[in-house]
């Protein structure tokens, strides 16, 4: 059955459809709408509208270690707050889900406007060394689709995996047909609490006792849980290249932009990645081996540039689109004057 | 069950410090799991940091040692995932009454079906004795050198405030007074919290004249009373429990 849905609400629909059976938020803009849907499922969910960002995150840690499919969604403001946690889950290896809905910021901004200035905050928000896996999609029935991905995602690399959406792409509303929708779920990866005698701790520990000063074994276990998510993340490879053959510059555009930009497919070439994080290294690198001049298009001051043009080690041109506002006519003028 | 069951005996000897309350309060709490027969695959012992946030790992249970503060936002979301798990907080006052105020704040509220015990020595020991929000005032601690100008936070007066409340101040030096508290705690249906009243000789006992744990051990005994009345509501020197299950007004 075809039904008009907003990016929020698939975000809810895809938790509830990948086995989420653990939610807990703080209300923010523009993220609320997918605590309203969860909300009415009280019955079939645990759903905690906990005080505060710091707590909704760490209650779905909770309850990822108690043997439930968790998640928490929040915007920018919110997101800084669950650095924390993010970093808690990493350490203890958690899965778990994160969504976040960017607006404009930093600090409370303008919180009902669209950004995309939260990229590297999603992949190196919290202290310290971690590998993230972060996935952002760019329609209604993506925002669903991707969501299920992010669960499986989290739990094959035993992580938490950061679902990115903008504040425009969130709500979007736009005909899908859900239910007829293909999917495959991965079923929990983590043993729940009570066998026994484990221990998890957000010090580096080895078998649940802590090596605070064993530099040898921090390395050991680094590499471990570097390649781990790394090896996940080869299952989830999710991008969309539109090859213009006539065209001599690549826009590399996602989420909301590259819905915004689509209409150049005909004069450009156009690579949207769905992954973010770890950046699609062989497919960016492909599409960039064919075109002389490269293209990020972004909702904010170049970030994603930074980490295409650290991956291809060549300049990287850059067209920011700030404040909550685009135009593709905007856009369009910017691109000829390159 | 033996109380023994519930150590982890590999990773004794602890990180206490000699003279150190908190052992006393840990293996008064594996005798009160023992008399109450609780299995470790029904049990979920959560901690957060500084030394009382240590004793998670020390169990011979699953346990989770959490971030500063958040122990009882870890443990609301175990509990609420899996009902049939006893989940007990243990951590220090910095944990669950500084950092950790606001989850302390509305998991009370919230009544969620939690035994959280507190090991109140008014400073924070692990960082090397500063202030704490438990701090008697005019104490002198590396932030407060001049000694503390502020009020001592009134945890009883947060946990009471909630018409539904389980509440219990007990003292290291009161052995059996703490038993029965951890006992009654383990006992309620619903937010259960126990002050214990503890101290630390080596990050703060020195710095104001005491010489060792002992005479630290003697200063409870003198500073705090267990009430003749126990119906009545605890002074901020009396030990007891304060209970109301929502129904009496």
């Amino acid at each position: 059955m075809k039904t008009l849905i907003m990016g929020n609400e698939a975000v809810a629909c895809g938790a509830l459809r990948a086995g989420m059976t653990f939610f807990a938020a703080y209300p923010i803009t523009p993220a609320s709408e997918i605590m309203h849907v969860l909300a009415e499922k009280e019955n079939e969910i645990a759903f905690v509208h906990a005080e505060d960002e710091i707590a909704s995150i760490h209650m779905a840690i909770g309850a990822s270690l108690a043997g439930r499919k968790a998640m928490t969604s929040t915007s920018g403001p919110g997101m800084s707050l669950k650095q924390e946690g993010i970093g808690l889950a990493q350490m203890m290896e958690v899965p778990l889900v994160i969504v976040d809905v960017q607006r404009v910021g930093p600090s409370t901004g303008m919180p009902t406007l669209p950004s995309q200035g939260d990229i590297i905050q999603a992949a190196h928000g919290s202290h310290g060394d971690y590998t993230a896996i972060v996935l952002y999609p760019s329609s209604v029935e993506d925002c669903y689709r991707y969501t299920i991905e992010a669960f499986n995602a989290a739990e094959e690399s035993r992580s938490p995996v950061i679902l990115l959406l903008d504040g425009f792409l969130a709500h979007l509303s736009e005909t899908v047909d859900l239910e007829n929708l293909p999917v495959s779920l991965k079923a929990r990866t983590l043993l729940p609490l009570g066998q026994g005698r484990r221990h998890f701790t957000g010090l580096l520990a080895r078998d649940g006792i802590p090596r605070t000063k064993d530099s040898e074994y921090y390395r050991e276990w680094y590499a471990r849980v570097k390649n781990k998510v790394l090896q996940a993340a080869q299952n989830y490879r999710f991008y969309d290249y539109l090859k213009n053959d006539q065209a001599e510059t690549l826009i590399i555009a996602y989420g909301i932009t590259h819905r915004v930009v689509l209409p150049l497919r005909h004069e450009y070439s156009l690579f949207k990645p769905v992954t973010m994080f770890p950046i699609l290294d062989k497919e960016i690198r492909a599409a960039a081996d064919a075109h002389k001049k490269i293209v990020v298009v972004e909702m904010n001051d170049g970030q994603y540039r930074g980490e295409v043009q650290k991956l291809l080690r060549q300049e990287v041109l850059s067209i920011p689109v700030l404040g909550g506002s685009i135009s593709l006519n905007e856009i369009r003028q910017r691109l000829h004057e390159l | 069950m033996n109380y023994k069951d519930y150590i982890r005996w590999e990773r004794m000897p602890t990180t206490w410090c000699p003279g150190c309350a908190i052992g006393t309060i840990f293996k008064q709490l594996t005798f009160a799991l023992a008399d109450k027969g609780l299995r470790q695959e029904e049990l979920v012992l959560v901690s957060g940091i500084g030394c009382s946030g240590r004793a998670a790992g020390y169990f011979n249970v699953d346990s989770v040692h959490a971030t500063h503060g958040r122990p009882i936002a870890v443990a609301e979301g175990i509990k609420r995932a899996n009902d049939r798990l006893k989940v007990i907080v243990f951590s220090g006052d910095g944990d669950l009454v500084g950092i950790g105020g606001n989850h302390l704040l509305h998991a009370s509220r919230r009544d969620v079906d939690l035994t959280v015990i507190c090991v109140n020595n008014g400073i924070y020991g692990m960082t090397g004795g500063q202030m704490a929000p438990t701090t008697p005032v005019g104490l002198k601690t590396l932030t407060s050198p001049f000694g503390n100008s502020y009020q001592p936070l009134n945890i009883q007066g947060i946990i009471t405030a909630n018409k539904r409340h389980w509440f219990a101040r007990t003292s290291t030096y009161h052995l059996p007074g703490l038993q029965k508290a951890l006992r009654g705690a383990l006992d309620w249906k619903g937010f259960a919290f126990i002050e214990v009243m503890a101290f630390c000789i080596e990050n703060s006992g020195r710095r104001i004249g005491f010489r060792n744990g002992y005479e630290m051990l003697l200063k409870l005994k003198q500073d705090y009373k267990i009430p003749l009345n126990p119906e009545a509501p605890l002074k901020e020197n009396e030990l007891g429990v304060m209970k109301n299950d929502g129904q009496t007004s």
